[in-house]
C-alpha cells in the first residue's frame, strides 16, 4: 500500500525526482522502513498504456518546459528549443532508456590523474575509484537484470547487430558483443522476457526492460513507507537559520503551492533540473543558492561526446526489428592518446523507427539526395558514437535572467562549446564508424550531428575538496548536510559509458549512507 | 519478408497511375479538396483555395520527393498545416503568403505558376525561401505528418508497431543471411 504523508511530517525523505536516482532511491530507504515523500513533475503513465508509437511516446513521454542555449555547439543550431531528451513522467527517462548498462572503466574515475592537465577542461577525480564502486556495480546489475552478468545470458544478435559485427570484424575490432542490457532475455524478477519489439525507447510494453516506474516505484509503495505525488513540479528548497533544509515548496497536480516539510532532500531531477532547483533556492543565506559555496552548482555540464553514422546497404537490415542496444563495439573505448584525443568512445547501435529516421537522418534536408537514402531505409544500419566529453566549467546550466516557467520558476539556459578533444573524437568516431560499414560494401554513409542530449551529467559535481565541487563521494552537499544529489549530476566525468548503471550504483552506496547516517542521528 | 525493392515496383505503378489524377476541387463551402479521379481518396482541406492546395502539395512533394508515393500521402501530410491556419490568422497568413512566394518566384524565372514550372525550377525555387518561416514551418510539421502514416510504411519496408503480434522475435529480427 502506498503511504500517505501529512504536508507538515518533518519525519520524512523527500526524493525530487523519480527516475534511474531518484526511483532506485525511494526503493532503497524504504525498504529500510525509512519514510520517503517522492515528487514528481511529470505524469504517472502505467506500462500497459504505453505504445509502438515513435510520435505518440515523444509527444507524451518527453520533458517539453522551456529551455534556451547558448554557446557553438551544433544542437542549439539543429534543436534549440529541445536541446535535451529527457522524459517528465514517473520513473523518469529510465522510461524511454536504451538498457545498455556498463560500467565505467578503471582510468575514467581518474581522468585528471591519467590523462594529465587539459587546457580549457576543469579535470578533477572522482572521490570514488572502479574497485570502491564494484560492489555497488555488483548490485545494481543484479537487480537490474543486467544480461552477462550474475549468469543471465546475453540476448540473441539482431540483424542490425550482424551488420555491426561483421563490419567490426573486417577492421579488425575484437572487442564486440549484444551489449550488457537490462532487458530480460529470460523471465526474472517477475519481470517477462524480451520479445525482440523493438521499440525499447517507447517504453517496454512486455515491461522486460528495467525502468523505476514499474520495477523500484511500486516496490517502495509496497513496503507501506513511500509515497509518489506525480505531477508535483518542485520550486524551491527551504531551510533554517541553521542552514539545514527544512522542506520543499512545489506545485501539486491541482495547480497549488504546497510546503513539504522534511527530514532529508534528496535532489534527482538530472543535471539540468537539479541545477536549477539549487540555483532557484537561493536565500539571504545562500545568496549563490543551495550547497553552492563553491560557485560550482551548474558549472561542468556533459551530454557525451556523440555523432551517428548510418550507412546504406543493397539488400535489407531492417533495423528496428529487435532490441535496440543489441550490439556494441568496445575497441575504441581504450584511453590511447595516440588517436589525439584523451578519453574513448564507444560504437553502439542505433535502430530508429521510419518516422524518426526520416526526422533525423539529415537534419532540415530536402529534395532527391535525401529522399534517396529514406527510400533504402529497409536496408539501412546505424551505429551511434558517444564517448567522453571534457567537463568545463563554461559549459553549464544558468537561470534565465527574464524567461519564466507557466509557475513563474525561471527557465534553464544550457550553455556548451566543444571541447578541442570532443572535436577530435568525434571526427574520429565519424571516421572509424564509416569504415566499419564500408569495409562490408555500404553504397553510401551518412554522417548525422549530434542528437538532443539524453545522456546529462555534471552540474554538482563530487569532491573531496568542498572547494572544487557540490557534493561529496556519498552525493551529501558539502554546505548543508541534510541536502542530497542523487542523479547524474553528481558525475566528475562522463567516461565512455552510457550513465545509467553509475548512476544506480551511486544510489546504492547513497542509500547506505543515508540510512548509516540517520541512525547515528548525524542528520 | 517482402524487401523495399518489390513494394517500390508495385507502388511505381500506382504512384504514375494515381498523381495525374489528383484534382484539386472546391467544395460548396469554399474550401479545397484533394482527391483522387477514381474517388479512391480524398482530403478536405477547409483553409485553403484549391490551387493553394494543391501548390502545397507539389511543395511538400519537392521537400520529399518519394516516387513511389502517390499524393494521397502528400495530402494528407499537409492537412494539419491546414487545420492550424483555421485557428489564427498568423498561421494562416504565413502558409499564404509562403505558397504565393513559391507562385511569384516560379514566375519569375519560368513564367509559370509553381505547380506548373518543372521540377528544376521548383527546386531553384525552394533554395531561395529554405529557412524562411514558411519553410520552416512547413518542413518541421509535414517532415512528421507524412512519414507517420501507417499506410505508408510498408512501401519503405518498415513494418512498424509489433507488441500486439508479440514483438519481431519469431518474425525476424535475425533472419538476416547475406553477410
Amino acid at each position: 500500500m502506498p503511504a500517505k504523508f501529512d504536508l507538515n511530517d518533518s519525519s520524512v525523505v523527500v526524493i525530487i525526482g523519480s527516475g534511474a536516482g531518484g526511483g532506485t532511491l525511494a526503493n532503497e530507504l524504504a525498504r529500510r522502513g525509512i519514510p520517503v515523500v517522492v515528487l514528481e513533475a511529470g505524469k504517472r503513465i502505467e506500462m500497459t498504456e504505453f505504445k509502438n508509437d515513435e510520435v505518440w511516446a515523444f509527444s507524451h513521454y518527453t520533458w517539453f518546459d522551456s529551455r534556451t542555449t547558448s554557446g557553438s555547439w551544433s544542437v542549439a543550431k539543429t534543436s534549440p528549443d529541445l536541446p535535451v531528451w529527457t522524459c517528465k513522467l514517473v520513473g523518469g527517462t529510465t522510461v524511454h532508456w536504451g538498457a545498455c548498462a556498463l560500467r565505467f572503466q578503471e582510468h575514467e574515475f581518474k581522468p585528471r590523474t591519467r590523462y594529465g592537465e587539459i587546457s580549457g577542461a576543469s579535470l578533477l577525480d572522482w572521490p570514488v575509484d572502479l574497485k570502491e564502486m564494484e560492489p555497488y556495480y555488483d548490485r545494481a546489475e543484479n537487480r537490474m537484470g543486467v544480461t552477462g552478468t550474475h549468469g543471465i545470458p546475453r540476448l540473441p544478435v539482431s540483424n542490425h547487430g550482424k551488420v555491426l559485427f561483421a563490419g567490426a570484424k573486417k577492421l579488425g575490432y575484437t572487442q564486440f558483443e549484444t551489449t550488457n542490457m537490462a532487458i530480460n532475455p529470460v523471465p526474472r524478477d517477475g519481470r517477462a522476457s524480451c520479445q525482440q519489439t523493438g521499440f525499447c525507447v517507447q517504453g517496454c510494453t512486455f515491461g522486460a526492460k528495467w525502468s523505476t516506474l514499474y520495477v523500484d516505484i511500486p516496490q517502495a509503495e509496497a513496503t507501506g513507507k513511500a509515497e509518489i505525488r506525480s505531477e508535483s513540479q518542485a520550486l524551491r528548497i527551504e531551510h533554517d537559520a541553521s542552514g539545514k533544509v527544512t522542506g520543499v515548496v512545489y506545485v501539486d497536480s491541482t495547480g497549488k503551492q504546497q510546503r513539504q516539510k522534511a527530514r532529508i532532500v534528496a535532489v534527482a531531477c538530472n543535471s539540468i533540473e537539479s541545477p536549477r532547483l539549487l540555483l532557484n533556492s537561493e536565500s539571504s543565506k545562500f545568496p549563490q543558492g543551495l550547497a553552492n559555496s563553491s560557485g560550482q552548482v551548474g558549472k561542468n555540464y556533459m551530454r557525451h561526446t556523440t555523432g551517428a553514422v548510418f550507412a546504406v546497404f543493397d539488400k535489407p537490415v531492417h533495423m528496428y526489428r529487435g532490441t535496440a542496444q543489441s550490439g556494441i563495439v568496445m575497441d575504441e573505448a581504450r584511453l590511447d592518446t595516440k588517436r589525439g584525443f584523451v578519453g574513448g568512445y564507444q560504437m553502439e547501435l542505433l535502430p530508429q523507427g521510419l518516422p524518426s529516421f526520416a526526422q533525423n537522418i539529415i537534419p532540415g534536408g530536402w529534395g532527391r539526395d535525401r529522399a534517396w537514402v529514406v527510400d533504402r531505409y529497409a536496408n539501412v544500419a546505424g551505429l551511434w558514437v558517444i564517448g567522453e566529453d571534457m567537463p568545463r566549467e563554461t559549459n553549464r546550466i544558468t537561470l534565465h535572467p527574464d524567461k519564466k516557467d507557466q509557475f513563474g520558476m525561471p527557465i534553464p539556459n544550457i550553455h556548451v562549446d566543444d571541447h578541442p578533444n570532443d572535436v577530435a573524437m568525434r571526427t574520429h568516431g565519424y571516421e572509424r564508424g564509416s569504415a566499419l560499414y564500408d569495409s562490408i560494401g555500404a553504397k553510401r554513409v551518412v554522417k548525422v550531428p549530434p542528437y538532443p542530449s539524453t545522456h546529462n551529467m555534471g552540474t554538482n559535481r563530487m569532491s573531496t575538496n568542498p572547494r572544487d565541487g557540490v557534493v561529496n563521494s556519498y552525493g551529501q552537499s558539502h554546505d548543508i548536510k541534510n541536502l542530497f544529489v542523487s542523479d547524474g549530476s553528481q558525475f566528475v566525468s562522463s567516461g565512455g559509458e552510457n550513465p545509467t548503471l553509475t548512476i544506480v550504483a551511486l544510489t546504492l552506496r547513497q542509500a547506505e549512507y543515508i540510512a548509516a547516517q540517520m541512525s547515528k542521528h548525524e542528520i | 519478408m517482402k524487401d523495399a525493392k518489390t513494394s517500390e515496383k508495385v507502388t511505381r505503378r500506382r504512384f504514375l497511375a494515381g498523381s495525374a489524377a489528383t484534382i484539386a476541387a472546391a467544395a460548396a463551402s469554399g474550401t479545397a479538396i484533394l482527391m483522387d479521379a477514381k474517388g479512391a481518396w480524398s482530403v478536405e482541406l477547409k483553409s485553403l483555395q484549391p490551387e493553394e492546395a494543391r501548390t502545397l502539395m507539389v511543395f511538400v512533394r519537392d521537400l520529399f520527393p518519394h516516387d513511389r508515393l502517390p499524393d494521397s500521402f502528400y495530402a494528407t501530410a499537409i492537412a494539419p498545416l491546414s487545420d492550424e491556419a483555421g485557428k489564427g490568422p498568423a498561421a494562416k497568413r504565413v502558409l499564404l503568403d509562403g505558397i504565393a512566394r513559391l507562385n511569384s518566384l516560379a514566375r519569375t524565372s519560368t513564367g509559370k505558376s509553381y505547380t506548373v514550372a518543372d521540377e528544376k525550377a521548383r527546386v531553384a525555387v525552394i533554395k531561395q525561401i529554405e529557412g524562411e518561416p514558411f519553410f520552416t514551418k512547413v518542413y518541421s510539421t509535414t517532415v512528421t505528418s507524412l512519414y507517420n502514416q501507417p499506410k505508408l510504411w510498408p512501401l519503405f519496408g518498415y513494418e512498424g508497431p509489433s507488441s500486439a503480434k508479440g514483438g519481431y522475435l519469431h518474425r525476424g529480427f535475425n533472419d538476416l543471411n547475406w553477410l
